[in-house]
């Protein structure tokens, strides 16, 4: 997976597997902290992905409006 | 009134006697069936009857025949000047104009079976042959780049083609070639015109329309060389001749089949309104799903991320926290515990210390005698007369000097137990 940007389903799909892991526990503190806050940071990714597209899709429909 | 047999030059009979001795001797004919060649129609707006001049096949001579308007209305196809016809009429004589004419309750056309059955033929024909084949026929296109219309100029169906396509479809382009619709170069000019669009690239569906006529008239569309010249062309065609009812060959061999020249204008453009609509409803599907996919991966995220392990990191330090609390009571315990047993264990070896010592003996009266260097003495032969001494008790020493010696049995042989 690439850092940059991933696509929503990559970033998605990894924070469930981050959660999954971090609810299995098993890992040491220092990695339980690392994959909390990669959770964190998949989470704001997705969150924009979503926000963006609403955004994009509002815009489209508001314009529609305004004719 | 006298006979009119009786009029003489001094006595004649008027005319209204004569007329009407002729209409009631006419009157009693009966109906006569006749053949003959209709040379003329007239048929006057208003009028309630059709005139016809029928003329004899041979000779030079006609006669006159009326007809009630809805029996030559009904006829299909219509009656035109020049068809043979048979009638079934009654000879009647009409004294306001002293004209007599056959009034017709019948009229049949002939030669039409003829035309009819050679029409069957050549469509069983050219069937056999496959120009009709039903994986033949194309489809058109949705919306054709340029319209071509064969069609005679200025006429209906014309009219009808373009009004009803551009109000449809307001920026559709037609191309028209014309032809004569009717008449005996029809067919040539038909195929000419179909050979002038064949050729325009820009030309993506090609309409042949011609308005309802006489089997005779629309002879034109049945021709096999129109038939075949349709067959071989790339360009989808549709056929637009005359009326629902009518249907010649070029219906069949055409891609498709409109029933006038309106509905073809209704086949060859879509409807913009229509058009537009289903742009619209399909806008807002699109518009609605994209919103329910954001709405089910929102909720998806949501709940991902309100899991405990995200929602509360505290938690992962808590959990750690609880484990670091335990352990550290765990090793105070430990060492409270130890600490007490380490002191039991110093209590107990005090107590043997103090079993062990031998103080208790020196206060039950016991003394112990040391020498001037500091050795115990335990037997006489340790110490000399007048030797230096130190006796231990209980609280303290003694000193003291050695004044005699007295050898003394022991009372009990074991010199161990004789220490107690």
């Amino acid at each position: 997976m690439s850092e940059q940007t991933p696509s929503y389903e990559e970033a998605r799909e990894e924070l469930v597997a981050v959660v999954a892991q971090l609810e299995a526990g098993g890992t040491t503190l220092e990695e339980s902290l690392a994959l909390w806050e990669r959770g964190e940071k998949l989470a704001r990714t997705c969150q924009e992905w979503l926000d963006g597209a609403r955004e994009r899709l509002d815009a489209v429909v508001a314009a529609d409006e305004e004719e | 009134m006298p006979s009119l047999r009786d009029a003489t030059a001094d006595a004649p009979a008027p005319v209204r006697a004569v007329a009407q001795a002729l209409a009631s001797y006419i009157d009693r004919l009966g109906t006569v069936w006749v053949e003959g060649q209709v040379a003329q129609v007239s048929r006057r707006p208003g009028l309630n009857t059709v005139f016809l001049t029928l003329r004899d096949t041979v000779a030079d001579l006609s006669l006159s025949v009326t007809c009630a308007r809805h029996v030559f209305d009904s006829l299909n196809p219509p009656l035109v000047e020049g068809a043979s016809v048979v009638i079934h009429a009654k000879p009647s004589f009409y004294p306001g104009r002293g004209s007599l004419s056959l009034q017709a309750r019948e009229i049949r056309m002939i030669g039409l079976g003829e035309l009819l059955a050679r029409l069957e033929r050549r469509r069983q024909l050219l069937a056999a042959e496959g120009l009709f084949a039903a994986e033949l026929k194309r489809r058109l296109p949705f919306l054709p780049t340029t319209v071509g219309l064969v069609t005679a100029p200025g006429s209906d169906a014309e009219r009808d083609v373009l009004e009803n396509a551009r109000r449809r479809w307001p920026a559709v382009r037609f191309r028209v070639a014309a032809a004569r619709m009717q008449g005996a170069n029809s067919a040539r000019e038909v195929m000419e015109a179909l050979e002038v669009l064949e050729r325009d690239p820009a030309v993506d569906v090609v309409v042949v329309a011609r308005g309802g006529g006489a089997v005779e008239d629309l002879l034109p569309f049945s021709d096999e060389a129109v038939s075949r010249a349709v067959h071989a062309m790339r360009t989808p065609v549709v056929s637009a001749i005359g009326h629902e009812a009518d249907q010649p060959l070029l219906d069949l061999v055409a891609d498709v089949r409109a029933s006038t020249p309106t509905d073809a204008a209704r086949r060859v453009v879509p409807d913009l309104a229509e058009e537009l609509h289903r742009v619209e409803v399909g806008r807002a599907r699109l518009r609605q799903a994209m919103r329910a996919w954001l709405d089910r991966e929102q909720s998806r995220l949501t709940m991902v991320r309100t899991r405990p392990a995200m929602a509360d990191p505290r938690h992962l330090l808590d959990a750690r926290g609880e484990e670091v609390r335990q352990l550290r009571d765990r090793s105070r315990r430990t060492l409270r515990h130890r600490l007490e047993r380490a002191g039991d264990d110093v209590h107990h070896a005090a107590a043997r210390v103090a079993a062990l010592s031998p103080l208790a003996t020196l206060r039950r009266g016991y003394a112990v005698l040391q020498d001037a260097d500091g050795h115990v003495v335990t037997s006489i032969a340790e110490v000399a007369t007048g030797a230096q001494v130190s006796v231990r008790v209980a609280d303290g020493r003694v000193a003291a000097t050695v004044d005699g010696l007295t050898d003394l049995t022991p009372v009990v042989t074991d010199p161990e137990e004789s220490d107690e």
